[in-house]
């Protein structure tokens, strides 16, 4: 099974797609930047800026009574004694009425206390055996954001460090271009899906960008050094054996990444919902580092 | 060919280790697995960083609170230069635990400025009323609660506040009724002046239930020094009008004169014992508060996660679904291109959960949700080696070349290309485990494990079981190693 990619005539194609799809990524950083109401290049989760979340199921026989969020809210305002805990709150049924979701801003562990019991008397009885709670205060959240993008810059200069002493210039600097054009990319997809969905982005974002970051490079350095090996063996032009490498390769990234899709797609269908979002920016990544690592990177070395 | 079978007796060996590992020793799981209730402390230091002796006084004065709770099973970490971790499993309520850790319970006896009489006297009155109107919104039925009633608690608020020239800054009524309480018990303790008795000279404290009616007291046990100088303050004031207040955290709880007949000798014996209208739980907190000592400095409880068993458990379950049916995918794809290569790889993978799991029980690492999400994903990565090692068996399998042949170079070529590559993930799960939040290292460990060992499983059990293989004859065919339609080229 030969595979025939023809890099050299497509180049341009290649590279318009991508300058596209990374300012298409920044369109969106910037419209959530400036155009939310957040005000942030991506909707950052309570993880980053604090809040309380709760997630509890009700015991119901056999369906559970249908209730509008607006009746409960206006029944928790009646019965509870601490009113500002009922700022900004945001209440949902999900799953037939069954799953209960809160989210507020930061509450002590004893206001959200109150709330669950509160919550417990209108819609109850409450399965407490269910209950997802977490409460993250604003300082906290500040720190992990630091954390996080330290983390990513100092892995991030890590890699580029490697990258620079393993390869020439030329190859290094096209790696680190791929890098960050899968980063961009899937920082801007998550920036579009903040705005039209709502999606927000928690401390585990972070890390799937660092994880896309080591696989996008791996893939690339199997190819590069593919390259490397065949310019030094074989003969034939530059430009061909550029070609050539790369569909050596093809095979190789592409399966690699569906071996690893599958398993990430395992998450998405059958894992917990803490993990739905985490797995889909990991599969965005793979999908997008496979891209550039098998047209794009290459397609940057080929001479005019 | 006697080398590799010497790999074979090694690898069985392992496998027999690994399943014997994990039935002697159970894998720890995280508290989103089995439930539990999970506490971040700050310590807050306004100037400077958090030495190491601060971390370590602030975690022993933690440690001795929470055991004095008598929380069970509970888990107490250092993270980072200045946090803590408790962890709670089972469905052992946060908020007991909340209360008792989140105060600094600096503990301090205090004599009377002379000349405040009259003053102490018209806060004690103050806060009374105060007690009162809380007492009253507390135990209000939901049905009494309405607007009229709030009215009426706001008006007397309203008076006070004035009485006080202070105007109180929550938002809502029961805030600002706690938030006057205590400025008044501050005012209180401010009319007081400090001695050298401090929660430092107790060696134990208790409670138990007064006589005359249903509140708790707290008995205090000073040491040998403690009880001198209590002996000594006491003697100092008995018989005047001066009292002697007991200040927690700047707060006066107590305040009580001394009687003319330790004049002589001051209260000897030792001991005291606070009355202050404690409940049973409100005296048990400052038991444990006071049993554990004061915190050097003060902390703050910036994180809570609360996982019901029930949740945790089918976290579980959700887990082991999605691993399974990972390997299951991934386990086709390779049988179905790779055949008898793939099938190899499967074993290898199979070898490669053992050994992983195997290693989480003997480190210990304690298994959690992304830390799983990190082991499935390893999964891919795993594999990762095994496709680039047989994509070059197979080119030289095209190339006209003996199997053994090929399978040797194949291995060998495949080498420099898949320790490189694994480089850059190690590297972000370096940093990961580094710089990262507890939540955080879980995944970049499971991950980083995960791809070291994948480094022994696909170079090393994959070539093993393969030389295995084609020891037999039957399955020494090369077309049983390429895919079917594209044998004849």
């Amino acid at each position: 099974m030969k595979y025939n990619l023809e890099l050299i005539k497509n180049k341009r194609k290649i590279v318009g797609f991508s300058t596209v799809l990374i300012l298409l990524s920044l369109l969106g950083i910037l419209y959530s930047t400036f155009n939310t109401s957040y005000k942030k290049p991506i909707n950052l989760g309570m993880d980053f800026v604090g809040g309380n979340e709760l997630r509890i199921e009700r015991v119901c026989d056999e369906e559970c009574s249908n209730f509008s969020p607006d009746s409960v809210l206006e029944k928790l305002k009646e019965i509870s004694k601490n009113k500002n805990v009922l700022n900004n709150i945001k209440l949902q049924f999900q799953n037939n009425n069954k799953l209960i979701s809160i989210r507020t801003p930061y509450l002590s562990i004893e206001e959200s206390n109150n709330l669950i019991n509160n919550l417990d008397n209108i819609v109850g009885p409450l399965n407490y055996e269910s209950k997802d709670s977490r409460l993250i205060g604003p300082k906290l959240g500040k720190r992990l954001l630091t954390n996080c993008v330290t983390s990513l810059l100092v892995s991030l200069f890590a890699i580029s460090l490697y990258i620079t002493i393993r390869f020439d210039k030329k190859y290094a600097l096209f790696a680190l271009l791929a890098l960050f054009h899968d980063l961009v990319i899937v920082f801007g997809i998550f920036s579009w899906l903040g705005i039209i969905l709502s999606v927000e982005v928690n401390s585990l974002f972070a890390v799937s960008l660092l994880t896309i970051a080591g696989y996008s490079v791996n893939d690339t350095v199997v190819i590069f050094d593919r390259i490397r090996e065949n310019l030094k063996s074989k003969k034939g032009g530059y430009n061909e054996n550029i070609q050539l490498s790369v569909n050596e390769s093809f095979r190789r990234t592409t399966f690699t990444s569906i071996t690893t899709l599958f398993p990430l797609l395992s998450i998405i269908l059958f894992g917990s919902y803490s993990l739905f979002w985490f797995s889909l920016s990991l599969s965005l990544g793979i999908i997008v580092g496979s891209y550039s690592s098998i047209l794009l990177a290459p397609s940057l070395l080929l001479k005019e | 060919m006697k080398r590799r079978q010497g790999w074979l007796f090694f690898i069985i060996f392992l496998l027999t280790l690994s399943v014997y590992l994990l039935i002697n020793y159970p894998l720890q799981l995280g508290l989103d697995l089995q439930g539990g209730s999970q506490l971040t402390l700050q310590i807050i230091k306004e100037e400077g960083k958090v030495t190491r002796d601060e971390l370590e006084a602030v975690n022993s004065v933690i440690d001795k609170r929470v055991n004095n709770l008598g929380v069970s099973e509970s888990n107490l970490q250092t993270l980072g230069g200045d946090q803590l971790i408790l962890e709670l499993p089972g469905e052992q309520n946060p908020l007991v635990a909340s209360r008792v850790l989140g105060k600094t319970a600096l503990l301090e006896f205090r004599t009377q400025k002379e000349g405040t009489s009259t003053e102490l006297k018209t806060l004690q009155l103050q806060r009374v009323m105060i007690k009162e109107l809380i007492e009253q919104y507390s135990s209000a039925e939901k049905s009494q609660y309405d607007d009229n009633f709030s009215n009426l608690i706001q008006d007397d608020l309203k008076e006070i506040e004035q009485e006080l020239n202070y105007l109180s800054t929550s938002n809502d009524l029961y805030g600002k009724l706690i938030e006057i309480k205590k400025y008044v018990d501050k005012e209180i303790a401010n009319l007081f002046i400090k001695t050298d008795l401090s929660g430092k000279d107790l060696i134990n404290a208790g409670r138990r239930q007064e006589q005359t009616n249903s509140n708790w007291e707290v008995l205090l046990t000073f040491s040998n020094s403690g009880g001198e100088k209590f002996a000594e303050i006491t003697k100092s004031i008995a018989g005047t009008n001066q009292l002697l207040a007991i200040i927690l955290d700047g707060e006066s709880i107590s305040e009580a004169s001394v009687g003319n007949q330790f004049a002589n000798t001051g209260i000897t014996g030792g001991s005291a014992t606070i009355s202050g209208n404690f409940s049973s739980e409100n005296a048990r907190e400052l038991e444990v508060q006071l049993k554990g000592g004061s915190l050097p400095l003060p902390i703050e409880i910036v994180e809570t996660n609360t996982i019901g068993a029930l949740l945790g458990s089918k976290n579980i379950l959700k887990s082991l679904y999605a691993a399974i049916s990972g390997l299951i995918f991934v386990g086709i794809f390779m049988i179905f291109n790779y055949r008898i290569l793939g099938f190899v790889s499967v074993l290898s993978l199979v070898l490669y959960g053992f050994f992983n799991l195997a290693l989480y029980s003997l480190i210990p690492v304690t298994l959690t949700l992304p830390g799983i999400s990190g082991l499935i994903l390893s999964i891919g990565m795993a594999v990762d080696a095994n496709i680039l090692i047989f994509e070059r068996i197979r080119e030289e399998l095209y190339d006209g070349n003996t199997l053994t042949r090929s399978i040797d170079s194949g291995f060998q070529r495949a080498n420099s290309s898949i320790v490189d590559g694994h480089i850059t993930t190690l590297l972000s799960c370096l940093v990961l485990f580094l710089l990262g939040t507890n939540f955080v290292k879980g995944f970049a460990a499971t991950l980083g494990i995960g791809v070291l060992i994948s480094l022994f499983t696909s170079l090393n059990c994959s070539k093993t079981i393969l030389r295995f293989f084609i020891t037999y004859q039957s399955l020494r065919q090369k077309n049983l190693y390429l895919p079917r339609n594209n044998f004849s080229n």
